[in-house]
């Protein structure tokens, strides 16, 4: 397993990875598009800021999460501020499900991420289409929506272990 | 009941406005900013413009940079699989050459030929110059199918500015920058073509099916049941969004619905050409004096006197050759009125003999008759008759005797 030393600078850069993976997959659009498979893709942010606000990570810091979906619309060629929108909407509904759990469990938090996931995408294909006069095709939509969900699992393994690389 | 509705509104209030240790803002306060921003970023506010400018040419640089790494394993890969077809694709490559070569002589005569017709229908002809821009992000969007290019509005590209790969159009600016523009691609669910299609010359406007082609859709006339399989489709020109002739795709036609299969891979682009467009007449014999004209009004009134000045000359040279011609027909006419009135003479004098010779012939009937009849007519003695000389005896004569 990984050890590191506190005040190690490589420390402190695996402390901020979190935010540093946010920005390069938001900048880079990170979603393996060029696999060249037919509607896939996944929304890694939504997975990202759903897990480390759920788990309450203390470099997650709300105003970079806002600023990474700025980031993010400057990027895809979004009207600003519908990304940042979406995120910050993710962080409440993680941070509401924090507060009111008390004995954690994988399956409902999975299900509630679909839940959220769907809700928000709605909410983002209406903005889109109805304020904004964008033509958008909804299985797109669908598709990636089930696509982040399926990878939640895989993912939050991968999330786990960084977190306990931490914690030891 | 009471308790749980209190356990609720506790976690909403802890999660909107309670700010963790390391947190500056609250998630409610920065909800709020998102939404300003976005009802912001719906108007055409000049500050909001500047600033999403200004984060535009940071984020889309900054992107290239953070895309190298992906970039450069899948481009790795490309190159891999490619060496490995190398041999196979330098034969067909061989074959498509020649054929190319030889359509190329054909492609010069038509645009020559295109622009002498141009000029013949005096028309406006677009005097272009394509910059070679690089395209700096691609990410193959599933959503919105768009590139970031490194030219912008420094370079003169301005939003509308067609974009090509090679001779083939792939898009049109719709986000300008001073040193990045934002193409949006053909295949965009929000991209509209119009485009000709040959053979039959069918007008239809291409929308992008969000993949890498479009379909034909708002067909004029509903001919959609005489497009031909792999038929061409070239801009038309038409709403002078795209430039008009520029070979676009080749057509798919399955069952009622009609695709259209861009000519080039959006997947594979990696420079782009811009056009910059400046409009000129195109009359051939006044295009010097046109630049005159748009450089000073002086220029434009002596062109103009120059215009009018060869106009009276030519005017002047036509009505001197008129009256020359005027003074020839007229002693024409002269010589021609002596002719008709010697001619005329002729006439008279000859109807004159016919009317003396008609008397004479009568005269000489008379005569006939008189030595045969006299007797029968003259009055005598014992018979009864005409005294000679009048006018009931000559009766007499020419009745042959009878009274």
């Amino acid at each position: 397993m990984i050890s590191f030393q506190k005040k190690n600078w490589l420390y402190k850069v695996y402390t901020w990875l979190p935010v540093l993976v946010l920005y390069i997959s938001v900048l880079n659009e990170f979603d393996f598009n060029y696999i060249d498979l037919q509607y896939f893709s996944f929304n890694f942010p939504f997975l990202l800021i759903f897990y480390f606000t759920l788990k309450e990570y203390s470099r997650f810091d709300f105003l970079l999460v806002f600023i990474s979906g700025l980031v993010n619309d400057t990027v895809v060629g979004l009207p600003l501020g519908i990304s940042s929108f979406s995120y910050i909407l993710v962080c409440i509904f993680a941070a509401y499900l924090r507060n009111i759990t008390i004995r954690p469990n994988l399956i409902k938090d999975w299900f509630y991420f679909l839940f959220i996931i769907s809700l928000i995408n709605s909410i983002n294909y209406s903005v889109l289409f109805f304020f904004f006069s964008f033509e958008l095709d909804i299985m797109f939509y669908v598709v990636n929506n089930f696509f982040t969900f399926l990878l939640y699992m895989p993912i939050i393994s991968f999330f786990d272990k960084y977190l306990q690389a931490i914690n030891d | 009941m009471a308790s749980s509705r209190d356990d609720f509104i506790i976690a909403i209030r802890s999660a909107f406005l309670k700010k963790e240790t390391q947190q500056k803002f609250s998630l409610l306060s920065l909800l709020f900013i998102s939404i300003l921003i976005i009802i912001l970023s719906s108007f055409n506010f000049k500050i909001v413009n500047n600033l999403r400018n200004t984060i535009n040419e940071i984020v889309y640089r900054s992107s290239f940079v953070v895309s190298i790494p992906e970039n450069l394993i899948i481009n790795s890969y490309k190159t891999i699989t490619e060496y490995s077809n190398f041999y196979d694709e330098y034969k067909l490559n061989k074959k498509k050459l020649e054929n190319l070569k030889s359509k190329e002589v054909l492609n010069e005569i038509i645009v020559s030929e295109n622009k002498e017709l141009k000029n013949l229908i005096e028309d406006f002809t677009l005097t272009t110059s394509k910059i070679l821009a690089k395209v700096i992000v691609d990410h193959d969007s599933p959503f919105l199918k768009t590139i970031i290019i490194n030219k912008g509005s420094a370079e003169g590209l301005k939003i509308g500015t067609n974009i090509f790969d090679k001779n083939y159009l792939i898009g049109r600016v719709i986000e300008t920058n001073f040193k990045t523009s934002r193409v949006l691609l053909l295949s965009d669910l929000n991209s509209s073509v119009p485009i000709s299609i040959t053979p039959g010359n069918i007008q239809a406007i291409v929308i992008g099916d969000g993949k890498n082609s479009g379909e034909i859709k708002y067909i004029k006339g509903n001919l959609i049941e005489e497009i031909q399989d792999q038929s061409i489709g070239y801009t038309s020109g038409t709403g002078d969004l795209f430039r008009s002739g520029v070979p676009v795709g080749r057509l798919t036609v399955n069952n009622e619905s009609v695709y259209l299969n861009f000519y080039s891979d959006f997947s594979q682009l990696k420079y782009v050409f811009a056009e910059i467009e400046k409009k000129n007449v195109n009359q051939k014999n006044l295009s010097s004096q046109v630049d005159e004209l748009t450089s000073s009004n002086q220029n434009t009134e002596a062109i103009k006197l120059k215009l009018l000045n060869d106009q009276i000359k030519i005017l002047n040279e036509t009505n001197s050759k008129f009256i020359e011609e005027n003074k020839n027909l007229v002693s024409e006419t002269e010589n021609l009125n002596s002719i008709n009135i010697n001619l005329k003479q002729i006439i008279k004098k000859q109807i004159d003999e016919i009317n003396q010779n008609k008397t004479d012939q009568k005269e000489l009937e008379f005569l006939r008759l008189n030595l045969l009849y006299s007797s029968k007519c003259q009055k005598s003695a014992f018979k009864k008759g005409y005294k000679i000389g009048t006018s009931e005896y000559r009766k007499c004569i020419l009745n042959r005797g009878d009274y």
